[in-house]
């Protein structure tokens, strides 16, 4: 409680320094930021064993008051959002950024530790509108340099206040049945089925927005390249965390699960977004683009987990819902850890070269050294293989989908396969993905003068970045480490034994099954030099020459010899073109003498996103109509103004007449 | 079936190439005609692949160079990096009278000179074009099939 308090306060301590104009006075700012971080971290961790708390503030805010819990659950959030904090505050010593963007930073992050703390609906929608509002100034903060952010800021505003409106009224609903807004109220409140639904759909609503999950998502890659660079990783990594919490929060606990169909929604609209998400991954060519749809995947990886987790419950097989949420959970820390990791990288590779474009890109290993060794790391680890972080929680996963079969009915052997091959799949298109990222980003020769310029990083952003892949090494080779946390956490929601046990090996209690992810990592290192060691060898025996590289005798190898983003993606969109659906477009000019001498040919070619397409233009395109129909009601005549007051006020009194 | 095989060729410093020789042809500025021979050389007709004589597509799989043609300038640095690309032990083939001598090219302007001016040649094979049966008979003193 009292570190939660210090938490918050040094928060609100960085945000006042940050304001002072001194210059060494803003690198404070930081160095508060990073310490509220730690604190927040052990607060959160302190929650999740045991020593959980609950305050009553009532004069903070006007008619509920603050009324603050930490509980396992928000425990685990608020020590990932700690975790997160601290690497992105130590990233941003001496970003340049400007003073306002460094002033709302900690307020941000004391937006994120007041969520996952509330205990009332009132404070939770005070804390998740502080949140929205602090973060979209954090994407806007560049719009005078940059003309796309302010486009950005708009859809985030738009989508994220959207989202508001669902949770408020899904919460309010809630609030309304029941003796008071306090979540303890919540839990005990009896409503009906229906009333119950809504309130699940509607805040469902609400978090997949903010989690990014498809088709909600359309803010998330726009946001994330407009934010400044140690903005994204608190984004990606803390704040659409919050999206699962909230569905776990009301759902499995406010609501104590429902019934089967909720999770099936839930469930499906994860297997979709994973899907979808890194598709579009796989095709983009913008780093931060890139990292955005990955967000979403990964968040759509979760949110099968968790729906999977209520399915269970729901079927009334608890053991395997704790598994799955638990592997949901861990994916959760998971990709904060490699996101924030990711997303810092790419913040100090834009800081250095000044663009995110892949095919712009390239030779960072020589001039960045560490930034690129930091950002294989997070590579391996986002891409969900063996020696990483993501493979644990993914394996888990597949786990408690896999053994689900006898447990559950026909519907859980229908969807359950399913959901296991749209993981498959998605861990398949994250490995081409991250390859890509990182072989076109980093390798290779520089593809743009400004990529040949580039120098490493500050030490700081260094440091901040090494953190996180120190988070992501420790988290891979030792997920036992988080164990207890999780535990906590997903017994405070279902309440059965502890789902996976054991130190060095982790055992399935449900299930047979255990994993030992430090003897993959040695066995594979082991594999690697025996490989390379026999290779020596047999290299050794013969006499070696050095020679050029062969170049087809046309001259020296360029950069544009070299693979690009969109070429190295372009056999995956032959194969994904019916979901893809790519567009291209030629420009051919002639000179003006002759329509056979060509002048010019231009060649265009973008991948849409078709969510985007097919669900948000028309509706934006129906309300610029609407709105310049209605146009014409204004046409500045003062005498119509007046009729229409004159008009409404009959129409109204005539209506409560015929009502009354 | 095959003739029986062909004394190799071992006075010229041959190499023991173990009955097979994976050949990179390089066109040095030929006029094709050496072409057309190399084609039927290889055809089903001559069929040199049962000889142990194959072309490959890249200088990095190969034992030997068969060059075509006098050896002009806009080729002169080309050959020289396909011949040190080719890994060693190496083998050139001047294929052609023009490879050998320029032939009717021999003091053009956009000739550097003959194939041996530019790289090591260990084979030469006459004619203009030289008929597909010389062709088959040098590469059959290199195989030794």
């Amino acid at each position: 409680m009292i570190l939660y308090a210090c938490a918050l306060g040094l928060c609100l301590t960085a945000a006042l320094v940050a304001l002072l104009p001194a210059r060494a006075v803003t690198v404070a700012a930081e160095v508060i930021t990073a310490l509220a971080g730690v604190v927040a971290a052990v607060a959160g961790a302190r929650a999740t064993l045991g020593h959980g708390w609950s305050a009553w503030l009532p004069d903070l805010l006007p008619l509920g008051g603050l009324r603050l819990a930490l509980d396992p659950l928000g425990g685990l959030f608020t020590a990932i959002t700690g975790a997160v904090t601290v690497c992105a505050a130590i990233h941003g010593i001496g970003s340049g950024a400007a003073r306002a963007t460094r002033a709302v930073i900690p307020l941000f992050v004391a937006a994120l530790l007041l969520v996952p703390a509330a205990d009332s609906v009132s404070t939770f929608l005070f804390g998740w509108e502080l949140m929205a509002m602090t973060s979209l100034l954090l994407v806007a903060a560049e719009h005078r340099d940059r003309p796309s952010v302010g486009k950005a800021a708009l859809w985030y505003a738009v989508m994220t206040h959207l989202g508001l409106v669902t949770i408020m009224c899904g919460l309010c609903y809630l609030a309304a049945g029941a003796t008071g807004d306090g979540f303890d109220q919540l839990r005990a409140a009896e409503l009906s089925p229906a009333a119950r639904d809504v309130i699940f759909l509607a805040t469902l609503a609400g978090f997949a927005a903010k989690a990014g999950i498809v088709p909600l998502h359309v803010w998330l890659p726009r946001a994330y390249p407009a934010a400044p660079g140690h903005v994204s990783p608190l984004m990606s990594g803390a704040m659409v965390n919050m999206g699962v919490y909230g569905v776990v929060r009301v759902g499995l606990d406010l609501l104590r699960g429902g019934p089967v169909w909720w999770w099936w929604i839930v469930l499906a609209l994860g297997a979709l977004s994973a899907l979808y998400g890194v598709l579009h991954a796989a095709m983009a060519t913008d780093l931060k683009r890139l990292l955005g749809y990955s967000s979403t995947e990964n968040m759509g990886l979760v949110l099968i987990g968790v729906g999977a987790a209520g399915f269970f419950a729901a079927d009334g097989a608890g053991p395997l819902a704790a598994l799955a949420l638990t592997a949901a959970l861990l994916h959760v820390v998971n990709h904060a850890a490699f996101k924030t990791l990711l997303f810092q990288a790419a913040g100090s590779v834009q800081r250095a070269t000044g663009t995110r474009d892949l095919d712009a890109l390239g030779g960072l290993r020589t001039r960045m050294p560490y930034t690129t060794a930091l950002f294989a790391v997070g590579a391996l680890c986002a891409s969900a293989l063996p020696p990483g972080n993501g493979f644990v929680s993914e394996w888990l996963l597949l786990q408690s989908l896999i053994h689900a079969l006898p447990a559950s009915g026909v519907a859980g052997a229908v969807t359950m396969p399913l959901a296991v091959g749209a993981i498959a799949l998605t861990a398949g298109l994250a490995v081409a993905t991250f390859v890509k990222a990182f072989g076109v980003g980093f390798l290779a020769r520089p593809r743009s003068p400004a990529a040949e310029r580039a120098a490493e990083s500050p030490r700081t952003a260094i440091c901040g970045t090494a953190l996180a892949a120190a988070a992501c090494l420790l988290l891979a080779l030792d997920p036992a480490l988080v164990l207890p946390a999780l535990t906590a956490a997903v017994t405070r929601v279902i309440p059965v034994g502890r789902p996976v046990t054991g130190e060095v090996t982790l055992r399935l209690s449900a299930i047979t099954g255990s994993i030992s992810p430090v003897l993959i990592a040695l066995a594979l290192a082991g594999a690697v030099a025996a490989v390379l060691s026999l290779v020596r060898a047999v290299a050794t025996r013969r006499v070696r020459r050095p020679a050029r590289l062969w170049d087809c005798g046309a001259g020296p190898v360029s950069a544009r010899m070299e693979y690009t983003a969109t070429s190295f993606a372009e056999p995956l969109q032959r194969v994904f073109v019916d979901a893809l659906q790519p567009e291209s477009a030629i420009d051919v000019t002639v000179v003006k003498e002759s329509a056979y001498l060509v002048q010019r040919v231009r060649f265009r070619a973008r991948v849409p996103d078709r969510v985007e397409r097919l669900l948000y233009e028309p509706v934006l395109a129906a309300a610029v109509r609407l709105g310049s129909q209605a146009r014409r009601l204004a046409d500045g005549s003062v005498h119509r103004y007046l009729s229409y007051g004159f008009y409404a006020l009959t129409g109204v009194l005539i209506v409560l007449a015929v009502i009354s | 079936m095959a003739e029986p095989p062909m004394e190799r060729a071992k006075s010229q410093g041959m190499l023991e190439l173990a009955g097979s020789v994976q050949i990179r042809h390089v066109d040095a500025g030929s006029c094709n005609g050496c072409e057309v021979e190399i084609a039927s050389v290889f055809g089903p007709v001559y069929d040199a692949e049962r000889y142990g004589a194959r072309l490959v597509a890249s200088p990095r799989h190969a034992d030997a160079l068969l060059v075509t043609g006098p050896v002009t300038r806009n080729m002169e640095m080309a050959l020289r990096r396909t011949y040190e690309a080719v890994p060693e032990p190496r083998m050139v083939i001047a294929l052609g009278d023009c490879a050998r001598d320029c032939g009717v090219f021999a003091g053009a302007y956009g000739v550097v000179g003959a194939v041996g001016d530019v790289v090591p040649v260990d084979v030469e094979v006459t004619g203009c074009p030289p008929p597909p049966e010389a062709i088959i008979e040098a590469l059959r003193g290199m195989t030794g099939r």
